[in-house]
């Protein structure tokens, strides 16, 4: 073949954009930063905590893991950047001690964020 | 040293899982290929192969079966024929986003509506964008070779991708060839145990298929896209270490047949390549320099190596085994990707199509002889007429 044909050419991700292989991350998916799941949340769980009795219903319902238990402060956790405000927990949760509450009440609502994370 | 045997691709097919000791096997039928299914049941069933075998609810299911059984470490197999391979649709992205190299066999059959069991490439060309390694076999023999090669290539760990194996349905899938299995040392030597990147562990638990953000969408089809530009080398060692192992002799992309001095030359995928080898052979008795260039691979398409191997050729017929109505030539895929491939030499052939071997039709040596007098004419006259004919229509 007289001419040389085009290549290619090659494709450059920048170190800080780059994503893991096939999207494979430490599990549960809440204890890494990378895919975080809450910017579309429209309203959250907030607990009361008298109403509690650490029945781990809502660690069970919940899809994305976003409810832990800290042995320490005997105290049920919620970890806000994964939690797509699905209200699962609400539902479940055998005391009522869970409410729905919209993200606008709050100043960190995902709603107010400039950027959604 | 093994003996040969006479037959079927089904059954070329399920020998070729067997020999890679697939672990995972989920099945739902839709004819042609339900008898590779047949086989491995009896295969699981007799003791001849320890795998867990799957009866899933659907297409659908069986690919997100294996998707499973291939996050977790297991060598996985599935398949389909057409309109099977078009429910599964959806699996087909996450499967190749998600690194998964299991693989799906195909016997070719024409898509409804209506229903006709005929042998149509459509059903698995129809998926040729999901990101998937994809070629077709032109005989029971190159579909045992082609599953031990895509399972070698899509598990290389520069790779990672599931791979589609088709074959015509009923001319490859049901008709006995000779076929030669390798023995297990050969197998051993070409294809190595197959090492998942996330194995299911209590230790390093991890997450598979999670949400990803819009920032995070470019840089993931980018990387896709970067895994196809290293796969060719890698079909290449692949296919080289198995001619060398198994005594063939396959060109990893095109098989090249009398194209040296042709002047006209048949493009083709799949089992009617075995007419169309007789019919150069006979056009040649005849006085005309006919040759023929099969692919072997349609993703990742080998767009250099069809320059190469056409470039010096005055007119090409591409058949088409499948359709893509309103296209920019009005026929199949093959003639869009093969002109954009020629695009760019100084001198580059004419190039027409010809729809043939639709709905299970045979393409018999008198339309290769027909498709011949086209070319002829197109190199007296220096052009083309039409883009496209439909044969015998």
């Amino acid at each position: 073949m007289a001419k040389e044909l085009p290549g290619y050419g090659t494709i450059n991700v920048p170190k800080d954009r780059e994503v893991p292989f096939g999207a494979v991350t430490p599990a549960p998916v809440c204890t890494q930063d990378l895919f975080q799941t809450s910017n579309w949340r429209m309203k959250r769980p907030v607990k009361e905590d008298e109403k509690c009795t650490r029945c781990l219903v809502c660690y069970m319902s919940c899809p994305d893991a976003c409810w832990e238990y800290k042995e320490a402060e005997d105290e049920m956790y919620w970890i806000a950047n994964f939690c797509k405000g699905c209200q699962i927990c609400i539902q479940e949760c055998p005391t009522g001690a869970l409410t729905a509450a919209p993200e606008l009440d709050f100043p960190d609502g995902v709603v107010r964020l400039e950027k959604p994370f | 040293m093994a003996k040969e045997q006479m037959m079927t691709g089904c059954r070329a097919a399920a020998e070729g899982a067997k020999a890679a000791e697939v672990e995972v096997i989920c099945s739902y039928p839709i004819r042609p290929y339900t008898a590779i299914m047949m086989e491995l049941s009896k295969m699981v069933a007799n003791g001849e192969l320890n795998a867990e075998f799957v009866h899933g609810e659907g297409e659908h299911a069986q690919v997100s079966v294996v998707l499973g059984a291939c996050a977790s470490g297991a060598r996985a197999f599935t398949g389909s024929s057409g309109v099977g391979v078009t429910y599964a649709m959806e699996v087909y992205s996450p499967m190749a986003g998600g690194r998964y190299p299991a693989q799906m066999s195909i016997a070719d059959r024409t898509l409804d509506p209506p229903g006709d069991f005929g042998s149509e490439h459509t059903d698995a060309m129809s998926t040729r964008d999901q990101g998937w390694l994809l070629g077709w076999a032109c005989s029971p023999q190159e579909v045992y070779d082609n599953t031990l090669i895509a399972y070698r290539v899509g598990e290389d760990h520069r790779v990672m991708l599931p791979q589609m194996v088709c074959q015509d349905g009923y001319f490859i899938s049901h008709i006995p060839d000779k076929v030669t299995l390798g023995d297990q040392s050969q197998v051993k030597e070409f294809l190595p145990p197959y090492r998942p990147i996330g194995p299911l562990s209590t230790t390093h638990p991890v997450s598979h298929g999670p949400q990803i953000r819009p920032d995070q969408g470019a840089p993931m089809d980018a990387m896709r896209a970067q895994t196809f530009l290293a796969v060719p080398k890698v079909i290449e060692e692949a296919t080289a270490d198995f001619n060398r192992i198994f005594g063939r002799n396959y060109d990893p992309f095109v098989e090249q047949y009398k194209l040296e001095d042709a002047e006209i030359a048949f493009f083709i995928q799949g089992a009617h390549a075995n007419t169309c080898r007789s019919s150069v052979d006979r056009l040649r008795s005849q006085g005309v320099k006919a040759g023929m260039a099969r692919l072997r691979w349609v993703r990742p398409w080998p767009t250099h190596q069809l320059a190469n191997a056409l470039g010096h050729v005055k007119a090409v017929g591409v058949i088409e085994t499948s359709t893509s109505y309103g296209g920019a030539m009005r026929g199949g895929n093959l003639i869009h990707e093969l002109r954009a491939s020629l695009y760019d030499l100084d001198e580059r052939p004419l190039v027409t199509s010809f729809m043939g071997g639709l709905g299970g039709e045979t393409i018999w040596p008198k339309d290769f002889d027909y498709m011949a007098k086209v070319l002829l004419q197109a190199v007296k006259e220096k052009k083309i007429r039409t883009y496209v004919q439909w044969l015998g229509m």
